[in-house]
């Protein structure tokens, strides 16, 4: 009987071996590149630490945390992020819509404009970001020499000053994006069925009645899903920012996630940075928790707009 | 005969209408897809270009062709190297993905082991922790402990990362598969490896041309990490990297056509790439949204 037992331990040892040989690749990747480094954060959120070679950490209790909300550059930031999100949302959300509702059906033509539209996805965004940088020039950008050709402007815009910086960043945002958000409604309009937009046709809606009465409020759930990729994305993109405007001019374009990056890296070649670990990490562990509340607060609102329909 | 003369306008203002509504797609489309194309087209048109036509006006086309852009890239900024930077350290990303994207995917789909649920818990609670790119610095600190971090290998850790949105993606993926093809495997005496190699290996490529297809993308396009890591090690710059690092040369100026040559140099492959796999990247992208 215990023999039998042994044997059966025996074998479940033997299964999990079996598993974990299987599972311990990934997961030295995992835990060493994802887990550690979010533990590491949230110890240094109390610590003061300058680095490598520059003594110990110092415990600062919650020092860190306080700075954070005393920081006016770092809610000025976060204010930043939200204009960048929201107006990067409001824009790409319809143009996508649209996009998807002319081009849903794959054949010939549609297709290949599809792929034409999905294809600033593939690229990189720093490479485009140095393009856009390049376009955008205010006296030798292309943008500005073709807009004086045409007379549309009779002088120079700066686009990446002070006013325009935060508008352009959003439209090259907006460039890199609204293939990615199309496909996502392609794949919305796909589940919507086929006999209720027709059996809207035969009750004599028009088109544009047949989008807002009956495509819209079927793509409630999938609509739901992409407001939210749309909404948390805004937090993490930085390298487009990092390239294109570095944050500048004056911080005009400093987003949350570049600034606490600032205390880590230096934005640019140019820039000298004397690194402040702790309170870096402090800045990333509360805008993390402020994209976290933001996603939560998203989603209950989300479900009274359930309700509603 | 009043019927008789309102039908054909009915039929005309429809068809007026029609024809409307055609015209303003095509011509929102025609917009949408110049508003796309046009920052393509103007890099690999400008990498042609002599520094003094891009700056200060000149055709849409290249005046002259000048291939030599190239040349001065490849030789004199180096790029020669930089490529072969990114080409090895994408080709390792993917492939390090793939494998272990694979086998855990696979055991966490097929087997009950002790600490899966705890496993599982940690890996999508990490899909939803994000505190961006500063987790670099402890990533880095941690390869320099290993004396790792002057070497490729740091950037190939780096950016393969956790990959744990793409361990699900696998797994999702395997638990469609039906289980009595296992089942039948072990009656015959098949090993868990056996059953993973012959069975269903080969069942998961497709899902595993996704992962290493968005993989791929990600290193290739990859800015951030590479330019962290690389700080004390600029010989193993990327390409991107690279290109980007021009806008601080002292040259700056009087480089734009260089800097276009560079981003042509580190854009092209991955047009290649999505030349020939368009379809897989747009189903991919589903494939991932569909499981959030």
């Amino acid at each position: 009987m215990s023999e039998r037992k042994n044997a059966a331990k025996k074998n479940q040892i033997k299964r999990n071996l079996e598993a974990y040989t299987f599972m311990i690749p990934n997961l030295i990747l995992f835990l060493s590149c994802s887990v550690y480094p979010v533990l590491w954060a949230l110890k240094y959120v109390f610590y003061q630490y300058g680095g490598y070679g520059t003594g110990a950490p110092r415990f600062v209790g919650l020092d860190n945390l306080a700075r954070v909300f005393r920081d006016k550059v770092y809610w000025e930031s976060m204010l930043h992020t939200f204009t960048y999100g929201f107006g990067k949302v409001i824009i790409i959300i319809p143009l996508a819509f649209f996009l998807a509702f002319l081009l849903n059906k794959q054949k010939g033509i549609n297709g290949i404009a599809q792929s034409i539209m999905f294809l600033p996805t593939v690229m990189s965004s720093a490479v485009m970001g140095l393009v856009f940088y390049l376009l955008f020039n205010a006296y030798n950008g292309e943008i500005n020499q073709y807009l004086m050709k045409l007379h549309m402007i009779s002088q120079p815009i700066n686009w990446l000053g002070k006013e325009n910086a935060m508008k352009t960043l959003i439209l090259t945002a907006v460039w890199g994006g609204v293939g990615n958000y199309m496909v996502y409604f392609i794949a919305g309009i796909q589940q919507v069925s086929e006999d209720a937009i027709e059996s809207a046709r035969i009750d004599g809606a028009s088109k544009i009645q047949t989008i807002w009465y009956i495509i819209v409020p079927m793509l409630g759930p999938i609509l739901k899903i992409i407001l939210m990729l749309a909404i948390t994305s805004a937090f993490h993109d930085i390298t487009n920012v990092m390239v294109l405007t570095e944050g500048g001019p004056n911080n005009a374009t400093m987003v949350s996630s570049l600034y606490s990056y600032r205390y880590f890296f230096p934005i640019s070649a140019a820039e000298q940075v004397v690194p402040q670990y702790g309170y870096g990490a402090a800045l990333s562990v509360v805008t993390a928790c402020i994209a976290g509340a933001v996603t939560i607060v998203y989603l209950k609102l989300s479900k009274r707009l359930d309700d509603i329909y | 005969m009043s019927r008789n003369i309102q039908k054909p306008e009915r039929y005309h203002s429809k068809s007026r209408n029609e024809a409307i509504s055609l015209a303003v797609k095509w011509i929102f489309l025609a917009i949408m897809i110049l508003f796309t194309l046009y920052p393509i087209i103007y890099t690999i048109f400008g990498s042609l270009k002599t520094n003094a036509e891009l700056t200060q006006g000149g055709s849409f086309l290249p005046s002259e062709w000048h291939f030599e852009n190239y040349y001065q890239a490849f030789v004199e900024a180096d790029f020669m190297k930089y490529a072969m930077n990114s080409i090895v350290i994408s080709l390792s990303v993917t492939a390090l993905a793939v494998v272990t994207c694979s086998l855990a995917g696979f055991i966490l789909a097929r087997r009950e082991f002790a600490g899966k649920k705890i496993l599982m818990a940690l890996y999508m609670s990490m899909m939803f922790v994000s505190l961006g790119s500063i987790t670099l610095y402890p990533i880095y600190e941690m390869l320099r402990g290993l004396h790792l971090h002057k070497t490729i290998f740091a950037m190939i850790i780096a950016l393969t990362g956790g990959q744990a949105s793409n361990v699900f993606l696998v797994m999702g993926f395997t638990k469609a598969l039906p289980k009595e093809l296992d089942e039948a495997a072990i009656i015959d005496g098949c090993s868990i490896y056996q059953v993973y190699f012959r069975v269903i290996l080969p069942l998961t490529k497709p899902i595993l041309a996704v992962v290493a297809l968005f993989s791929f993308r990600n290193a290739w396009n990859d800015y951030i990490t590479g330019l962290v890591m690389t700080i004390t090690a600029p010989a193993l710059k990327t390409l991107t990297v690279a290109v980007v690092q021009l806008k601080y040369s002292v040259n700056a100026a009087a480089e734009w056509h260089i800097m276009l040559a560079g981003a042509s140099i580190a854009i092209i492959p991955i047009l290649i790439v999505y030349l020939f796999a368009n379809k897989q990247f747009i189903a991919g992208l589903t494939a991932g949204a569909v499981k959030g």
